[in-house]
């Protein structure tokens, strides 16, 4: 036994060096060597990726990284998804890829697996989580960031609840509780009213050399409040129509003006969609712009989609430069076009000639009708066909001093996600719903200004229908339109309007009235307890 | 004919055997001269002959002959692996035959931590000596493997020089985790994530050095590796030098051909012309195209026809033009002996692997030395390994493989031949074709920043790119360098040697850089080109120690212990960088002269003027393993035995470092039971028992995962100025919450032999069941800063069944024939999604089976296998013809939606089979292998691309191009591009073949100007593939047919010396 022990101790001692390393178990508390990574943060840099979330797919520009998956990057952009839930499946636009989910979009077939409504809840929701971690940890940094980052997580939610009806709610990173719509309403008239438009800065328009070029101000709060009383009918069953136009009127007489300035010929309406409009005239407008740069803030989705979505390679949008098509290299993808029906708004008896954009306006009488018709048919006979169609040259990358964009492949128009037009449209329509479907002369007058914008001819008075159209032409392709027909009772349900493959088929049929709200996606069921939305 | 059987194992364990009851003694003693050969009076190299009763020991040289001093009476015991132990009396010359053994029940196998002979294994391990002279092309050691192990299937990504694998032992346990299994070489538990141009952890060693595998496929074999043993171990390790051997200096070399063996059929420029004519031309009423003045086809109103216009005048074979007739070279060389107590083997190798697609090639120098010393009475060994690799690859552009089956065969490879291009470019033809580098490309009017040097560019939105251009305009080549470097000290205590201890220390360093250089003709970088490259750097360190005691009671029952306990330390490092950048060229308006002054700073501006928008890239990551583990073997009557293992691993990558991973096996030698001992036939028959629980997590769960972090923005394009410098701080997801998956495994296992080991085989009857699969799912909104994430949902099972044969059919002096045989049966299948898919509904699998953008083709469903097809069921009419555009309405609403796809088959086969036989008459010898796999689907995307035969197909006339088509799409004559048919079942073949790998004939001299031993051989590999799919190739690792590099056919003209 003596050998024994004499012979084990050496070998224990032995061991119990190699086991000191034992102490390396302490290794496995590692922190991260990731240059990328950082375990602290910047109130200003989570703060610029609240609203970056809106303008760009990730955290690597156009090419890089994605914030959300299940979707192609570059289609993931939040502005590409809010366009595709809202001008889609709706009379102005059609597209002709085959990627999954934009025939569902387009023939009003979507349900709980569309590949691209469930990459825009996962945008909304996301951004709302980015929100709710500044508003958790930076919410003393500075009141009217708190107020900024409040005012992006309310339009988070309310386009969440405008597209899918019922939403988690959840002010912490935390299991949400699902609210109605009724309920997130409340919330959100609340929230807006009481926490963001106080401590918000004053209305006032920036250029993009000004400091807060980008950042939302009052206005901002003013117009999606007057958005939200706009349909508060549609939310909750009771019509809101004065505090619509209140919260317009507020829009209008602050220092947002429409822009009514043209340069080098470039129409004051074509100004707000160009490469320069951060710097020109234009930026009066600009209520809520998205910043893109070509060299610096790179997306496909937003105004890149916009545009280069819009384009083919026949196209031509400038006339002082007759080998280009929309002031990038390209960048012509050629998938969106319009159905009839939006073109009829400008020519009512469909007798658009096959002009270039810069005639087509000619010819309409309009600034606002910048559609190409070279080579293409009106008719969408065939979705998959991309000359069926006309397309829409609003979007571009030329400036309107005529200088160079800053790279040929990406965009440096930034997107007016909010513009000052809304209001003048909002206002006149509340008014006139008010007044029982009559406009009254300060919603004539309100048209009138955006009509005069646009050299278009001006009328004395306008039924409701004529206030759709309206929203039409001036908004055409800006990502709002589902809203609009669902509130004149021109989209789900029973209606006398009909667009090429509305439902499905080529001469337009109506579908149901449960497909005003989009299926929570399958992947979110568990969210909402298993419960979908009726009729999904 | 030379044994080359490796001795060092067999050493160790009779050391420590024998070591024990061996004393000294000191009487007269004698010069003892023997000669040691085997029943066909061949000499036998390197057996232990021992004078009984002392350490007295050598080796027999490379004759078969030893010299020794012993005692005059004594007894002299001669040993050999496969060979029974004889003993001899002393005498001044002796001559010793040794009669085969039944053999390999004594075999060494190496397990983890230690090595068992063969007849105690109570897992399910298949031990691998690579047939030397059996054998196909091999280039990486992945190739010796393939087909040869029973559970073990092993596709190759594709013909590409240096090309990795897909290696899955017994099906893989992971649905969204990596299925890889573990590879250890000399001790060193490797990460499986390679570096640039090194496809996997056995792509860093040289096959040649290789000495064995041994692939741990049951959980009572893998569970010692804990939370990385649930796809099977491969343990690997390499050649040494021996204890007494003389200096030996071997040269092999090779020199292959390799070439293409089929194309897909498509139309030849003469067939291409008619059929666009045939398709546009316009006829008159005598049946006549219509032409105007100049004979250029017209419609009726006189306009010329685009795509008949567009047709160039030559007749080229573009897959032909891509690919070439490849010479590749191989040469080792190695040195190994013993100077006095220190063996030694060194060994270069040089592999020179030209690819036949045009520009690829694979270059490799390697290294590897090995010494393993023993001092103090070999209580102390050494065993020190150093290898070093240096490879570098050259890659291509694989589009340029589909890009040559698509391309229009009229157009030449250089210059513009269509009137329609003269035409369209008209002055700016000779500019155009300088900017195209002289390649015809498909052209559409450009417009960068109206550079007018640049009138027109590459059409790039869908067109194809000219396939030469794509080789050739891109340069992309890996330079890699790896260095492995183990130790490992056993040291057997003094005067207490059951007891060992173990220690082994080992470093992976290696490094890979790829570098890429995009031409301004590059169609794919057009104008702006684009340079960069990529590093990767990883730093791997280990520290396992272990203490192993070993008892032999010499009693009555046998008793038999051996235990087991031991600690590793092991982390990883790793840390990536790239970038890549375009520059504006110098004609480019936006191009700035870099040594014009900048005004601000009054100092050059430098070329970073000109860099257009790039993201720089750096990467570093670390995670640490830390485990203690321990095995105990127990044995009765040499009869009964049994294993438990035990390891607790800890890694940081969880929250919750520890986790235990346990397994127990029993084992029966049912034939030492006292009613069979006297049936002579039966030589081996042992049943084996096991269970255990094994982990994984690799490929799933990155290393920080658990911590709350903030990930910034990168790179130049990618900053939102709305606050400050615009800087992103995004809140990372982050997952305390995740653990290992987890996967238990029940193994039933024979082993039987019969007539002394002429006839072997074994069976294995398994389940395992992997439970908290790692899989990227769904989070509830806004719980989460993401919208999936790695969570442990679902579960999933495998059942198989494997059997291998081993016969010698024929064995005498001069005619030896060996057959070998496995067969492996895997059924795979999902168990539970629940949370992944939270209403049932299939899940697709989104990484690389796709049309389109997301259109996919394999999805994740329970009750089915991994990966299965979720597709149509296309419509036959009466005659069994498809249907164009019809599938079936499968749930009868009168529309086809989703809802009508259904699940047909898998990629995965679940038969495999493996078949290797040697003859060898002589000094001739020859051996073949057959490997077979049945019920593995394939999707033909290649056949669905072409699908589409429609003239506004053919002819894009918003794109201006064309595409060439096969015969049989052009048979076929559909004209739809539906959704629904492109996701049809139509497409997906079976994909069963029987290839033959390799085909050897070889001719083995010795004494060759009178020392010069070695053989000369030529071998075919790939030589034939029997199977009804109708693609190039029916092995598709993914199941998805679209765009791979061709496994070429390979003559091989090779030597092997030894001085």
């Amino acid at each position: 036994m003596k050998k024994f022990i004499k012979n084990i101790m050496p070998i224990a001692t032995g061991l119990a060096l190699v086991f000191g390393a034992t102490s390396c178990v302490k290794d496995l508390d590692v922190d991260p060597l990731d240059p990328n990574m950082s375990t602290e943060v910047s109130a200003e840099g989570l703060f610029n990726k609240c609203y970056a979330n809106i303008a760009m797919a990730g955290n690597g520009g156009a090419n890089g990284d994605c914030d959300i998956d299940g979707i192609d990057g570059g289609t993931s952009g939040f502005i590409r998804q809010m366009w595709n839930s809202n001008e889609l499946p709706t009379d102005e636009a059609i597209n002709g890829w085959g990627d999954d989910g934009i025939e569902q979009s387009c023939f009003n077939t979507y349900d709980e697996s569309h590949p691209m409504l469930n990459g825009y809840f996962a945008r909304l929701t996301t951004g709302i989580t980015y929100c709710n971690q500044y508003l958790n940890i930076a919410a003393d940094y500075d009141a009217t960031m708190t107020a900024e980052v409040r005012f992006l997580r309310a339009l988070d939610y309310y386009l969440l609840m405008d597209a899918f009806g019922r939403v988690p709610f959840s002010e912490t990173l935390a299991k949400p509780v699902i609210m109605s719509r009724q309920e997130i309403y409340s919330w959100l008239e609340e929230e807006l009213l009481t926490n963001i438009e106080p401590n918000l800065s004053a209305a006032a328009p920036k250029k993009s050399s000004d400091s807060g070029y980008g950042r939302v101000d009052k206005a901002a709060a003013w117009i999606l409040l007057s958005r939200l009383y706009l349909n508060a009918e549609v939310y909750t069953g009771t019509a809101q129509w004065a505090k619509a136009a209140e919260y317009a009127k507020k829009v209008i007489d602050s220092a947002y003006k429409l822009n009514t300035t043209s340069v080098n010929g470039w129409s004051a309406y074509q100004m707000l969609f160009m490469g320069d409009n951060g710097e020109s005239a234009a930026s009066v407008e600009a209520i809520f712009p998205i910043l893109q740069d070509g060299l610096t803030t790179t997306s496909w989705g937003t105004s890149q989609f916009l545009c280069a979505g819009n384009f083919d390679s026949d196209m031509h949008a400038n006339p002082n430069d007759p080998n280009g098509t929309n002031g990038l290299s390209g960048q012509v993808w050629g998938g969106n076009r319009t159905r009839p029906s939006l073109i009829q708004k400008f020519f009512p008896n469909l007798d658009a000639p096959q002009v270039p954009s810069y005639e087509m306006v000619v010819a309409a009488g309009d600034d606002r009708a910048i559609f190409d018709g070279v080579g293409r048919e009106l008719n969408n006979l065939d979705r998959a066909t991309f000359k069926n169609g006309y397309a829409v040259a609003k979007f571009i990358n030329y400036k309107s001093d005529g200088s160079s964009g800053h790279d040929a492949t990406f965009m440096d128009a930034d997107f007016f996600f909010l513009r000052a037009a809304e209001a003048y449209l909002a206002y006149a329509e509340a008014l006139t719903r008010a007044n029982g479907g009559k406009a009254t002369a300060e919603a004539v007058n309100a048209i009138n200004a955006v009509r005069a914008r646009a050299h278009a001819t001006q009328k004395t008075s306008y039924s409701l229908d004529d206030i759709l159209d309206e929203w039409a032409r001036e908004f055409y392709f800006e990502g709002r339109r589902r809203v609009d027909l669902i509130r004149f009772g021109k989209f789900g349900g029973n209606s006398d309007y009909k667009w090429q493959w509305k439902g499905g088929t080529y001469a337009g049929r109506n579908f149901d009235t449960y497909r005003n709200i989009y299926a929570i996606p399958a992947s979110q069921l568990p969210t909402y307890d298993n419960v979908q939305n009726p009729g999904y | 004919m030379m044994k080359q059987v490796n001795i060092q194992f067999p050493l160790r364990m009779l050391a420590l055997l024998f070591g024990l009851f061996l004393s000294v003694g000191a009487f007269a003693q004698i010069d003892v001269k023997g000669h040691v050969k085997d029943a066909t009076g061949e000499p036998i190299i390197g057996a232990t002959v021992r004078v009984d009763g002392t350490q007295t020991a050598t080796v027999t040289d490379f004759d078969g002959n030893f010299v020794l001093k012993a005692n005059q009476d004594a007894n002299i015991t001669v040993t050999y692996i496969g060979y029974q132990p004889q003993t001899v009396k002393a005498a001044p010359t002796v001559e010793v035959i040794l009669q085969d053994d039944a053999a390999v029940l004594n075999e060494v196998v190496v397990i983890g931590y230690g090595a068992v002979k063969k007849s105690d294994l109570t897992g399910s391990v298949a031990a691998l000596k690579p047939d030397a002279k059996n054998k196909g092309l091999v280039v990486n050691p992945q190739d010796m493997l393939s087909g040869k192990v029973a559970g073990v299937n092993i596709v190759t990504n594709d013909g590409a020089p240096g090309a990795g694998a897909q290696i899955r032992v017994r099906g893989g346990s992971s649905l969204n985790a990596s299925n890889d299994p573990l590879i250890v070489i000399d001790g060193l538990a490797m990460d499986n994530e390679g570096v640039k141009g090194l496809s996997n952890a056995l792509s860093m060693i040289n096959p040649q050095d290789i000495e064995s595998f041994n692939v741990l496929k049951d959980a009572s074999a893998t569970a010692i590796y804990g939370s990385r043993g649930s796809n099977g171990v491969i343990i690997i390790t390499t050649k040494k030098g021996r204890n007494g051997m003389k200096p030996t200096v071997t040269y092999s070399g090779s020199m292959t051909i390799s070439a293409k063996k089929s194309t897909i059929d498509v139309m030849n420029g003469d067939e291409y012309r008619d059929f666009i004519k045939n398709m546009y031309g316009v006829k008159n009423a005598d049946g006549q195209f219509l032409t105007n003045a100049e004979g250029q086809y017209v419609d009726t109103d006189g306009n010329t026809i685009l795509p008949i216009y567009a047709l160039g005048t030559a007749n080229t074979d573009w897959q032909n033009e891509i690919y070439r007739t490849a010479v590749s070279h191989d040469h080792n060389v190695t040195i190994a002996g013993a100077l006095k107590n220190l063996p030694y083997r060194a060994s270069v190798g040089y592999t020179d692997q030209e690819g036949i697609l045009k520009t690829t090639d694979f270059q490799r120098v390697t290294a590897a030395l090995n010494l393993n010393p023993s001092f103090m009475d070999n209580h102390l060994t050494m065993n020190l390994n150093a290898k070093g690799m240096y490879a570098k690859t050259r890659y291509a552009e694989m589009a340029a493989i589909s890009s040559a089956v698509f391309f229009d065969p009229t157009q030449s490879p250089y210059g513009f031949t269509s009137q329609y291009h003269k035409d369209l470019l008209g002055d700016k033809l000779d500019q155009t074709l300088r900017n195209f580098n002289g390649y015809f490309q498909w052209p559409v009017a450009a417009d960068y920043d109206k550079d007018t040097t640049w009138p027109y560019t590459v059409n790039g939105v869908a067109s194809m790119p000219n396939p030469l251009s794509l080789l050739y305009g891109r340069n992309e080549h890996a330079n890699s360098r790896s260095f492995i470097g183990s130790a490992d000290i056993d040291y057997k205590v003094h005067g207490f040697e059951d007891l060992r201890l173990h220690l082994t220390l080992g470093a992976d360093v290696s490094e890979g850089k790829q570098y890429r250089n995009e031409q301004p003709w590059y169609p794919k970088s057009i104008y702006y080109g684009n340079w960069g490259d990529e590093k990767i750097l990883k730093r791997n360190l280990q520290l396992s120690t272990y203490a192993q005691y070993y008892h032999d009671f010499n009693d009555q029952l046998k008793n038999h212990i051996d235990v087991m306990a031991g600690y590793e330390w092991q982390h990883f490092w790793r840390d990536e960088k790239s970038d890549y950048c375009g520059y504006y060229p110098s004609t480019s308006p936006r191009w700035i002269d870099p040594m014009s002054i900048n005004p601000e700073t009054n100092m050059p501006y430098g070329n970073a003027v000109n860099e257009r928008p790039h993201t720089p890239y750096h990467f570093r990551t670390d995670s640490y393993l830390v485990s203690f583990f321990g095995r105990a073997n127990y044995s009765l009557l040499d009869r009964y035995m049994l294993t438990f293992t035990l390891r607790n691993d800890g890694s940081s990558r969880f929250k919750e470092h520890w986790a235990l991973f346990p397994s127990l096996a029993l084992a029966w030698k049912i034939n030492e039971e006292p009613f069979l001992k006297n049936v002579e036939a039966l030589s081996d028959l042992k049943l084996r028992l096991s269970y255990g629980k094994t982990g994984q997590q690799a490929g799933a769960v990155p290393d920080y995962s658990w911590i709350a972090t903030y990930t910034k923005n990168k790179g130049t394009d990618s900053y939102y100025p709305v606050a400050g410098d615009g800087l992103l701080y995004r809140p990372d997801n982050y997952t305390p919450e995740l653990k290992w998956e987890t996967t238990t495994t029940y193994n039933i296992g024979l082993d039987w032999g019969l007539f002394n080991q002429r006839l072997t085989g074994t069976v294995d009857v398994y389940y395992r069941k992997t439970t908290d699969l790692l899989n990227y799912a769904p989070t509830l909104a806004l719980s989460a800063y993401r919208n999936q994430s790695w969570q442990n949902i679902g579960s999933l099972e495998n059942k198989g069944i494997e059997a291998t044969i081993s016969w010698k059919a024929i064995q005498n002096k001069d005619f030896y024939w060996t057959i070998d045989y496995n067969f492996t049966y895997n059924h795979n299948e999902i168990t539970d999604l629940n949370g992944v898919s939270s209403d049932g509904s299939p899940v697709p699998q989104t990484k690389d089976v796709k049309i389109g953008v997301d259109r996919y083709l394999e999805y994740q469903q329970v009750g089915h296998p991994i990966n299965s097809f979720l597709v149509f069921q296309q419509a036959y009419d009466q005659n069994g013809k498809p249907i164009e555009n019809a599938v079936v309405d499968r749930n009868g609403d009168g529309i086809i939606t989703q809802a009508d796809k259904y699940f047909y088959k898998s990629p995965a086969p679940p038969v495999t089979m493996g078949l290797a036989s040697r003859m060898e008459y002589k000094d001739w010898d020859f051996g073949f292998s057959l490997r077979a796999s049945i019920g593995n689907y394939v999707y033909n995307n290649i056949e669905q691309g072409m699908a589409n035969v429609s003239p506004t197909e053919v002819w894009k006339s918003s794109l201006l191009y064309m595409n060439n088509y096969t015969h049989e799409a052009i048979g076929r004559n559909w004209q739809t591009y539906q959704i629904t048919s492109q996701l049809s079942d139509f497409y997906v073949h079976n994909a069963s073949f029987l290839k033959c790998d390799n085909i050897t004939l070889g001719y083995s001299f010795s004494d060759l100007f009178k020392k010069l031993n070695g053989r000369v051989y030529g071998t075919v590999s790939n030589v034939f593939t029997i199977t009804k799919y109708k693609g190039l190739d029916p092995e598709v690792a993914n199941g998805f047919d679209s765009n791979m590099y061709p496994r070429p056919i390979s003559f091989i003209l090779g030597v092997n010396l030894s001085l």
